[in-house]
Parts: C-alpha cells; sequence; structure tokens
C-alpha cells in the first residue's frame, strides 16, 4: 500500500526567487524506511515539512504539484488533520517542548489532549510510548531537566502517542553526543519493526545505510537519486552532491571490493566484513 | 528550574481553594469599598484581606509589594492633605505647609482601597501556581490558546533569561566587559540584543510548528490527562461573595 504520494512537487518559500522544491515525484510504501541526503540548502527539511501540511500552511508561498498522505490531499487538509496520519520530530529537541506542562507524562499528553483522546486512553498510550522510548524513569521530571537525548525521546515519544502511520524525523540527533544519538536510532528502529513507515534526514550515513530501504539523494531541491543505500553510496559522483558515503564503503572502494555478484560496494559493517573476511586476518 | 512565578508553596487552607475563588475575592476587594465608600468599611476589608494574607502564611511575602505601594500612596497623601480642594479643618502645620483633616481622610481612604485590591492580588499571585490557575480557567471555558501563552510565559521566559547569560557569559570570555559603571553596561547591553532576539525569534518559529503538528489547533473538544483538581466549599465561597457584595448594593441603594 502506498502511503505517500509526490507529483511534480513545486514549492518556493514567500520573498524568495528560486525554488526551495524542484518537481520531485516519488512513492513511499507502507512500512519503508527512507533515508534523506543531500547537501545544505538541498530542500531535505522542505521536503519533509511538505509531507506534513507545514509546507505550504505554515509559511505559504508558492506550491505546485500534490502530496498525497495516507490518502489525505496535504493542500485541502489542515495541519492538525494531517498530523493524525503523519508525525514530525525537529532538529532541535529544546524547541519542541511546549513550555507549559509541568512533567514529562502532562508533555506526552499534550497533543492527544489537544485531539480529544479520553483519558484512560491516553494513559495507555502515554505507557505504551514511555516504555517504547526507554523514558519510563523520566516521566515525572521537569521537561526542561532532562539531557538533551532525553529531551528528544520525549519529543519522539509525544509524537508516536499520537499514533501516526508515517513518522518524519529532520535531523533528530544532529544536537546530540553519540550515546544520545544511538538511543535515538535504536528508538526509531524499534517503531520501524512495528510497521511505521519512517523518513528519516540524516547526515550520519553509517546510520543511513544501516537502517534505510531506499535513500534519496537531493541537490538544490531536485531528486537526482532515489534507491537502495547501495546503490546510492556506490555512485562516483557522491561527492559533487556534498555526501560522504559510509566508511566502509570508502574502505572497500579504495580496495575495490564489490558485494560479490552485485555492481556495488558494501554499505554496513555486516557487509564490509563479509567482503573482507577472507581477505583479512 | 529558576521560577518568575511569585507563587509560594505552603499548606494552608488558602492554599487549597479553587483558584477562581481567589478571582471572585478580587472582584470583592475592588467593589465593597466603592460601593460602600465609608473608611470603616475599607479598614475593615484590609483588615480581612491581611487575615487571609497571614492565614495562607505568605504576608511577609508582600513586603516588597507594599514598600513600593506605600511609597506611591505617601505622595498622594501629601498632595491631597495639603492641596485639595475643599480643605478647611486646620491639622496642623509645618512650616510653610499646612495639613488639612478633608484631604487626609480622602487620601486615607483612596490609600486603603489600593492597599486592598493589591492585598488582594498578592492572595492569588502568592497562594495559587499558575499552571493551576489556567488549568481551572480552562475548564471554564477560557480558550486553551490564552492559556496556553499564560502557562508557557512562566516556563519560557526563564530559559530566555538562561539562553542570555549564556551569550553574555560568551561575549565576556571575548574580552568584551559587561561589568563596572553604568556606561560601560549599557554598552554591553546591545551587542546581547541580536542574538538574544534573532534567537527566540527563530525558536519561536520552531516551537509553533511544533505546536502546529500536535494538534494544537486542532477542532475537536479537548480532553485532560489529569482529573480536574476537587476544591471544596467552592460553590458557598463564590455565592458568599456574590451575596455580599448584593447585600451591600442593596444597602447603599437603601440608605
Amino acid at each position: 500500500m502506498k502511503k505517500i504520494i509526490v507529483e511534480n512537487l513545486k514549492y518556493k518559500y514567500p520573498l524568495t526567487e528560486s525554488l526551495a522544491l524542484d518537481n520531485l515525484s516519488f512513492e513511499v510504501e507502507q512500512g519503508e524506511f527512507i533515508g534523506i541526503i543531500g547537501a545544505n540548502a538541498s530542500g531535505k527539511s522542505t521536503l519533509c515539512q511538505s509531507i506534513v501540511g507545514l509546507v505550504p500552511h505554515f509559511y505559504k508561498g508558492a506550491y505546485g504539484g500534490t502530496v498525497i498522505v495516507d490518502g489525505l490531499k496535504v493542500m485541502d487538509h489542515a495541519v492538525s488533520d494531517i498530523a493524525l496520519k503523519v508525525g514530525i520530530v525537529f532538529q532541535n529537541p529544546f524547541n519542541q517542548v511546549t513550555g507549559s506542562k509541568l512533567t514529562v507524562l502532562e508533555e506526552i499528553a499534550f497533543g492527544l489532549e489537544n485531539i480529544g483522546v479520553p483519558q484512560t486512553e491516553m494513559l495507555e498510550r502515554i505507557e505504551t510510548v514511555l516504555e517504547l522510548l526507554n523514558i519510563a524513569p523520566y516521566r515525572e521530571r521537569h521537561p526542561f531537566d532532562l539531557s538533551g537525548g532525553q529531551m528528544q525521546r520525549m519529543a519522539i515519544a509525544s509524537i508516536i502517542a499520537m499514533k501516526p502511520n508515517i513518522i518524519v524525523l529532520d535531523e533528530p540527533t544532529s544536537q546530540l553526543d553519540p550515546e544520545g544519538a544511538e538511543e535515538v536510532f535504536q528508538a526509531i528502529h524499534r517503531l520501524s519493526e512495528q510497521g511505521i513507515t519512517v523518513i528519516m534526514v540524516e547526515h550520519k550515513m553509517e546510520k543511513i545505510a544501516h537502517y534505510c530501504n531506499r535513500v534519496m539523494l537531493l541537490q538544490k531541491g531536485k531528486m537526482i537519486d532515489f534507491d537502495t543505500p547501495e546503490k546510492i553510496f556506490s555512485r562516483d559522483d557522491l561527492e559533487t552532491y556534498g555526501v560522504t558515503a559510509p566508511v566502509y564503503t570508502r574502505v572497500c572502494k579504495a580496495l575495490d571490493l564489490k558485494i560479490p555478484g552485485t555492481d556495488y560496494y558494501p554499505v554496513t559493517l555486516e557487509q564490509a566484513s563479509r567482503v573482507l573476511g577472507g581477505k583479512i586476518k | 528550574m529558576k521560577s518568575i512565578s511569585l507563587y509560594t508553596d505552603r499548606k494552608s487552607v488558602l492554599h487549597s481553594l479553587d483558584p477562581i475563588n481567589k478571582l471572585y475575592y478580587i472582584a470583592f476587594a475592588i467593589f465593597i469599598p466603592i460601593i460602600l465608600p465609608s473608611i470603616e468599611i475599607s479598614l475593615a476589608c484590609v483588615a480581612l484581606s491581611f487575615t487571609l494574607l497571614i492565614s495562607g502564611k505568605v504576608f511577609t511575602k508582600t513586603m516588597p509589594a507594599f514598600g513600593v505601594v506605600l511609597f506611591t500612596l505617601l505622595t498622594v497623601i501629601l498632595i491631597q492633605g495639603l492641596f485639595r480642594p475643599g480643605n478647611a479643618t486646620i491639622l496642623f502645620q509645618a512650616g510653610p505647609f499646612t495639613m488639612y483633616r478633608e484631604g487626609l481622610l480622602y487620601a486615607s481612604i483612596l490609600s486603603l482601597r489600593v492597599i486592598n485590591i493589591v492585598s488582594s492580588f498578592m492572595i492569588l499571585v502568592l497562594t495559587t501556581s499558575p499552571s493551576d490557575l489556567v488549568d481551572s480557567l480552562v475548564r471554564k471555558g477560557m480558550s486553551p490558546r490564552i492559556g496556553y501563552v499564560i502557562s508557557s510565559v512562566f516556563q519560557i521566559i526563564p530559559e530566555m533569561m538562561a539562553a542570555m547569560e549564556t551569550i553574555t557569559d560568551a561575549q565576556r570570555a571575548r574580552g568584551m566587559e559587561t561589568e563596572g559603571n553604568l556606561r560601560v553596561r549599557i554598552r554591553a547591553f546591545f551587542p546581547l540584543l541580536g542574538p538574544v532576539v534573532l534567537g527566540s525569534l527563530i525558536n519561536t518559529k520552531e516551537r509553533a510548528m511544533a505546536l502546529e503538528v500536535r494538534g494544537f489547533n486542532a477542532k475537536s473538544p479537548k480532553t485532560y490527562l489529569l482529573d480536574q483538581k476537587q476544591y471544596r466549599f467552592s460553590t458557598v465561597i463564590q455565592w458568599g461573595i456574590l451575596f455580599v457584595i448584593g447585600c451591600a448594593i442593596v444597602w447603599r441603594l437603601a440608605s
């Protein structure tokens, strides 16, 4: 089942000259884990926001083409309606705290209260996400007193509690230390295993290669390629798009070792060690 | 976390009352001395407010506020006592200045009213946590957006102040003078404005988006995670206050 259908999407922010998104067309199946990569200002965040409806509803600006998310045409629905289908987590955990709640528990409940979930179901959902994201011990803490990683997991929990079928993550770990980032990745991985469609912008290519089914490469608002991590990271022109392949790919490329039977280089540690296994003792 | 709220957490009957009651009391403290403008009634009201503040164990916390208020009222007393038109009965003379009885009486009534209103607000502010007040009001039908604005101010302003301190430290680390006489301090203030103001604008945009995707503007009726706090005697207190105000109006009209 197709969860996201984008056709000829064009978008220009107000008061700017060039297109932020230039004629994008693609489809995403249910349960896929999609990575979006590209240099700065290549349109990654704008694309994320166009899926949840912040583009065009929050920013206005010039909009063309169609985006259909789980059967809803984004252009014709309010962000609060689309929010029931797709959730988004932003880069800075700090700015996602509402600032009006006194405990983690109430903070997660904020979205549920707004969409009118009955109290008993609310409590159940909150318990589930607290466990899922491993933040149950902090339930009574003040939201601003959490560490960056905990705060970001709380932000993800707040979105997951609203039970979207799709979750969009815009550089969710860029402001976190390695430990905090790993906690977040594992949490997202668990969600993906539960069948939630995940779309993630991320600069840590090893992680993208490890978790994603398909990777989208963007440059200046245009889609350059949208394929498996192996194909994307084996491209010879990757550097010209401001992307560095995972370290495993670079090592194997230098040694000219491809995955047996294919034309592509290994992108994960497992693939690389299998290829290198016989050579390095 | 630092707090800018004046709320003082104590155990008292006043703390356990419905915040709405305290709003009724503010109305009471404003209207009764106006409806019944005698100095005895005003004195009685002030005495009642002070008793409530003492029973809430927060009387000492009101001192800074009263310091400012009393200073202002002193000027009122002087000007009314010395220059009020209609001053006739001389109370005492100090050099070229004459203090009159009528002016002094009028100024005392005015002062008592102000003190009474200030104390009633102090009762609300010192004995009610802002989140409880907002919660009560939203459940009574106030827009959740206004509720959000009120309760977020109490958390986001301290966060902004913390950010400002970090920026000041960073600028000091690069050799900017931030301490010393007034001129130095004023000059140190301007480079702060850029990062703090622009930073807050960007943060506000991001927070607005984060709220938006969590259904802040959803049309469906809101539900609540926590049960409404159970307050006792609310109906009795509120109707009691309204009854007393009603009686005061009747008494004024009859006499």
